[in-house]
């Protein structure tokens, strides 16, 4: 989730409210405090209000609930007599293109800062890594209008922001970090979009990077942004974002005639959208029985307005999609702190899980014998699970991009994960006597099935067969009452001749054994270890 | 007091009784125990404070070997006539023996040599030799080093590097009765112990021989061998808690499998298919597994059609075009809620309160905050009626059950509640709210397409975070560790 650093000083101003008052009613907008130093206060928000994304969209709305400035906000515009063209050979490449111009900007560093932060969240959240949105912001006075977006070959020429000297597309995409970052959208194309102006000049390469000649720095005044999407509704909801944020930074919005062949339209759109004011599903939702004055008056703190039976939003607003949204937004300008707790009592009893239940005994019992119990990682490595007892990995799980290869197998069995935990524990005094009941996976012809599963392990100098079957038969005993057989079998986790398979009936529900001197050595053990695995959810089933 | 005392330990008071000190060597001697049976008596006694044992270092000089110029200067004297330097010689073993001792004893004027032909060896000054002499009758007589006269030192030293002394270790153990010793031993051995039973055996129980007797008192202040109860874990310890915590609310207890298709843990959540919460790096989807089956009909087909346009849902929905691949892949649930809405799904019920406590997956780098897979104790509550408020009262009343007395409730966002709540509560550890749970009234865009028409409160809660407060860690991995040596000496009832 993104992160954003108000300045104490600045922002008091902005809201006109104290450092206590801030850091007190912060949380009750929805943002949560990361940490707080003497000058400033880091807040994380949620890719949901892409408005809180500066302090400008944070102090709208905390203005709002303090009561200092209420109701749906304002963002006039007037037409800035600039159009762009669009190339229809965008179409299958980046289609959509909306703009808007502030005029007589003064922006200060943290202004800067601010926009430029928003700017990087917005990439990252609605517009997925520039893949479906990217945003240009550019001195307006540098170009000059009209402008086209238009679609060119990889031998296009122009001066990259932070170059000096002009590189072609195909170079800009093989060669800076921006291509390379960004460039894998156009994998497999011929043509790449370009914005320019009527001379020729390039104001942006998009998704990619700006061109040097529209710069912004301190001395802007007039801005130009441009916002190219794939999907355009994510573009114009983006538009929304910045232009509204740049109208709360002093700039005066001009309108965008965009010239899509056959459907021109006018950019940014920032009228508020409509969504239905039910007072009946608001109290419902809430459990409060307010009056219309007191929603109304709520509303108007969530800086949204109404008009009859519907309540207005204003255009960044992009989270809001339904008419629970409103009784939210109601609860929040009521004051969330200010709705009490009701316990609702329960008129049924509670009921264990009876699988649950049996876990849990025989976990008990195990412990009852003497054992530690361990809870282990069913993602493990698949050196443990395979080749520390020499077999084959050629059923193994695996998830994708594992961020961690210690993290990247579904263990098949508890054996591999107990050895693992009794080999960080060399140094403990012996004898250890551990066991886990847990998950394990299988692959079948489906897919996958879980089944619970009971390890244990012994290890110490005299660790034998017969200790480890003297657990599993008591623990089967106290079980079920009954007696499980003991066949010789082979087993990769132990020893041939000092290992069994575990049956009941016609049921094969595990193994029981001396470990492998291999694997004891693999594990970097010194003790002998002997042990069982039984499933517990087949025995489970057997019993019932 | 003395009825306290073990046989042995009586049998060497009473020989010690006389004397009043013995040397260790003599004890076992006189008493006819073996070693080890004194040495532990003596162990008791002295923690008794019944005698005190003092322990000697001591060094002393041993001869190892006649000088061999002492063995020349003897051959030479006791010769009824004069020898030559080649009969002198014969009578050695070695020639570099003889030449060392011969050099020595000219040198130091024990011997003449008259020039011969032939050269004959006579006596010089015997004199000369009777300090060496005398040294080394004082150090066979066991004279201690220190007494010798201070000017033999340098002499000392030059036959300790030639080896014809040697300086030996010992070690000797005194032990004298104390006051205390000396009035408890006064027993005779004849008479100890025959009143006190060592140890009851089913022997003496059946025939009754431990009637009008003791038992011997024993040192029941001695430490006793070391030894590990079993345990259970303690992340199922408050697990346990928890579970009751529900079920004394109401709660049904829920078990699932932990690998489900993307539709139930996502989609069915209203969690648009492009959400960065469905990327690969944070979610474990497994290699080259779908649910192939599942296709685009009944509530699978609601539920697509509630993203792309809000189906009956009244919503907008998000407005892009919905893909069953991207449903069918399994994945490792993120959350438990994918087995609460399952459940919903199923039954339709119109009122019901289930849970479940189980693991979650996320790819993540472990750090001291971070974990792969880690457990939620995620709930749901259905009701005619229900609202944010109950939602409130339920988990102001499930925390208080947890410990957690001071908890806040601030708004926040999840895709599939509305509104939703976050749970904070004060950690007086890091002086600060500290998240605890998410929480939110399902969005219609999550019901409606299920077939539930009545309000759904539902909460996600993680478990370790509660846990690292309770047991004072700072380190999620610790309480997955496998770390035995805290495993087997946590304090059960330490709670921070």
């Amino acid at each position: 989730m993104p992160v954003i650093r108000i300045n104490f000083a600045r922002f008091s101003k902005m809201v006109g409210a104290n450092r206590e008052k801030i850091l007190d009613r912060l949380p009750y907008i929805g943002l949560d405090i990361e940490s707080v130093d003497k000058d400033s206060v880091r807040v994380e928000y949620s890719p949901n209000r892409p408005d809180f994304g500066t302090d400008f969209g944070i102090a709208r709305a905390l203005r709002g609930l303090l009561g200092k400035e209420v109701g749906l906000p304002k963002f006039p515009t007037s037409a800035s007599r600039i159009s762009v063209s669009v190339d229809q050979r965008l179409n299958t490449i980046r289609p959509f293109i909306a703009c808007v111009t502030a005029a007589g900007i003064r922006l200060d560093d943290e202004d800067v800062r601010q926009i430029i932060s928003l700017q990087e969240d917005l990439h990252n959240g609605l517009g997925r890594k520039r893949r479906t949105v990217a945003i240009g912001i550019h001195d307006l006075n540098a170009v000059k209008p009209p402008f086209s977006y238009k679609a060119v070959q990889s031998s296009f020429k122009f001066v990259p922001l932070g170059g000096r000297k002009a590189m072609d597309v195909g170079s800009i995409l093989s060669q800076t970090e921006e291509g390379k970052a960004y460039g894998p959208v156009f994998a497999g194309r011929k043509l790449y979009p370009i914005i320019a102006d009527a001379k020729g000049e390039v104001l942006s390469f998009p998704p990619i990077i700006n061109g040097e000649a529209t710069k912004v720095t301190s001395r802007t005044r007039n801005l130009f942004i441009d916002v190219t999407s794939t999907d355009r509704k994510a573009g114009d909801d983006v538009l929304a974002v910045v232009a509204t944020t740049v109208s709360e930074a002093g700039g005066k919005l001009g309108t965008v005639l965009i010239k899509h062949p056959g459907k021109p339209r006018v950019t940014p759109d920032l009228a508020p959208t409509e969504l239905p004011l039910d007072p009946n599903l608001v109290k419902s939702t809430l459990g409060m029985d307010l009056t219309q004055r007191e929603i109304l008056n709520s509303l108007a703190r969530s800086r949204l307005g109404v008009k009859g039976k519907r309540a207005l939003c204003p255009r960044y607003r992009i989270d809001l999609l339904h008419p629970v949204d409103i009784a939210e937004e109601v609860a929040l300008g009521y004051g969330i702190d200010r709705i009490g707790p009701v316990y609702p009592p329960s008129r049924r009893p509670g009921l264990f899980n009876t699988f649950e239940e049996f876990l849990d005994s025989v976990a008990t019992i195990m412990a009852g014998s003497g054992m530690i119990e361990l809870m282990t990682f069913e993602l493990t490595d698949e050196k443990s699970l395979y080749s520390k007892f020499g077999r084959s990995s050629s059923s193994r799980i695996t998830v994708q991009n594992p961020r961690s290869i210690e993290h990247s197998a579904l263990r098949d069995a508890l054996l591999p994960t107990l050895m693992a935990a009794l080999s960080v524990n060399v140094k403990s005094d012996y004898p250890q006597r551990v066991f886990e009941v847990g998950r394990v996976f299988a692959r079948t012809k489906e897919g996958v099935s879980e089944s619970w599963h009971l390890g244990c392990l012994v290890a110490h100098s005299h660790s034998s067969y017969t200790e480890a079957k003297m657990y599993l038969e008591s623990t089967c005993r106290t079980i079920m009452g009954k007696e499980a057989t003991t066949p010789e079998e082979q087993h990769w986790a132990f020893a041939p001749g000092r290992c069994a398979r575990v049956s009941l009936g016609d049921a094969q529900l595990g193994h029981v054994g001396e470990v492998r001197p291999e694997s004891i050595e693999a594990f970097g053990l010194g003790v002998p270890v002997s042990g069982f695995e039984v499933n517990l959810t087949q025995l489970f089933e057997l019993l019932k | 007091m003395s009825s306290s005392l073990h046989p042995i330990e009586r049998k060497i008071l009473s020989t010690l009784a006389p004397i009043g000190s013995l040397p260790f060597d003599s004890l076992v001697s006189k008493t006819s125990l073996n070693e080890d049976q004194v040495r532990r008596a003596l162990q008791w006694l002295s923690s008794k404070g019944m005698v005190s044992i003092e322990e000697n270092r001591q060094s002393r000089l041993e001869v190892v070997r006649t000088p061999p110029e002492l063995v020349l200067i003897q051959k030479v004297v006791e010769s009824p006539r004069p020898l030559t330097v080649d009969e002198l010689k014969a009578q050695f073993g070695s020639a570099e023996e003889f030449s060392a001792a011969f050099g020595r004893a000219r040198a130091s004027g024990w011997i003449n040599l008259e020039v011969g032909p032939p050269s004959l060896v006579r006596v010089g000054d015997p004199k000369v030799s009777e300090a060496l002499n005398s040294l080394l009758k004082s150090v066979s007589a066991g004279i201690d080093e220190k007494s010798l006269p201070s000017g033999q030192a340098p002499l000392v030293a030059d036959l300790l590097k030639r080896g014809v002394l040697r300086r030996v270790e010992t070690r000797s153990t005194k032990v004298t009765l104390t006051e205390s010793g000396k009035t408890s031993g006064s027993i005779s051995p004849h008479t100890a112990g025959t009143e006190l039973i060592d140890r009851l055996t089913p022997d003496i129980l059946a025939s009754g021989a431990w009637k009008g007797k003791s038992l011997r008192p024993i040192d029941v202040e001695a430490k006793a061998p070391r030894f590990y109860p079993g345990r259970r874990h303690p992340v199922r310890d408050f697990i346990q808690e928890v579970r009751e915590a529900y079920i004394s609310m109401g709660f049904t207890e829920l078990q699932g499998d932990s690998i489900h298709p993307a539709f139930w843990n996502f989609d069915a959540l209203f969690i648009p298919q492009d959400h960065p919460g469905r990327d690969m790096q944070d979610t474990f989807y497994l290699d080259g597994l779908s649910d192939t089956k599942m296709s685009r009909t009944g509530t699978v087909a609601n539920v697509a059609a509630t993203h792309e346009n809000g189906w009956k849902t009244g919503s907008r929905g998000w407005g892009y075009r919905w893909r069953i691949e991207e449903a069918r892949r399994l994945v490792l649930r993120t959350h438990n809620t994918v087995l609460t809405v399952k459940a919903l799904s199923e039954s339709k019920e119109k009122e019901t309160r289930v849970f479940a406590v189980s693991k979650v997956y996320r790819n993540e780098n472990l750090d001291y905050k971070h974990l792969a897979e880690f457990y939620q104790m995620d709930g749901i509550m259905v009701g005619e009626g229900l609202n944010v408020r109950h939602l409130m009262g339920f988990l102001t009343e499930f925390y208080k059950k947890l410990g957690m007395a001071e908890v806040k409730l601030w708004p926040t966002y999840f895709p599939y509640t509305e509104p939703s709540l976050e749970v904070v509560g004060y950690s007086k550890a890091v002086k600060a709210w500290i998240e605890l749970s998410g929480s939110g009234v399902f969005r219609p865009e999550v019901t409606v397409p299920l077939g539930v028409s009545v309000p759904v409160l539902a909460w996600g809660p993680g478990i370790e975070r509660l846990m690292l407060m309770r047991y004072g860690l700072e380190d999620m991995r610790a309480l997955y560790g496998a770390d035995l040596s805290w495993l087997r000496n946590r304090m059960e009832f330490a709670r921070n």
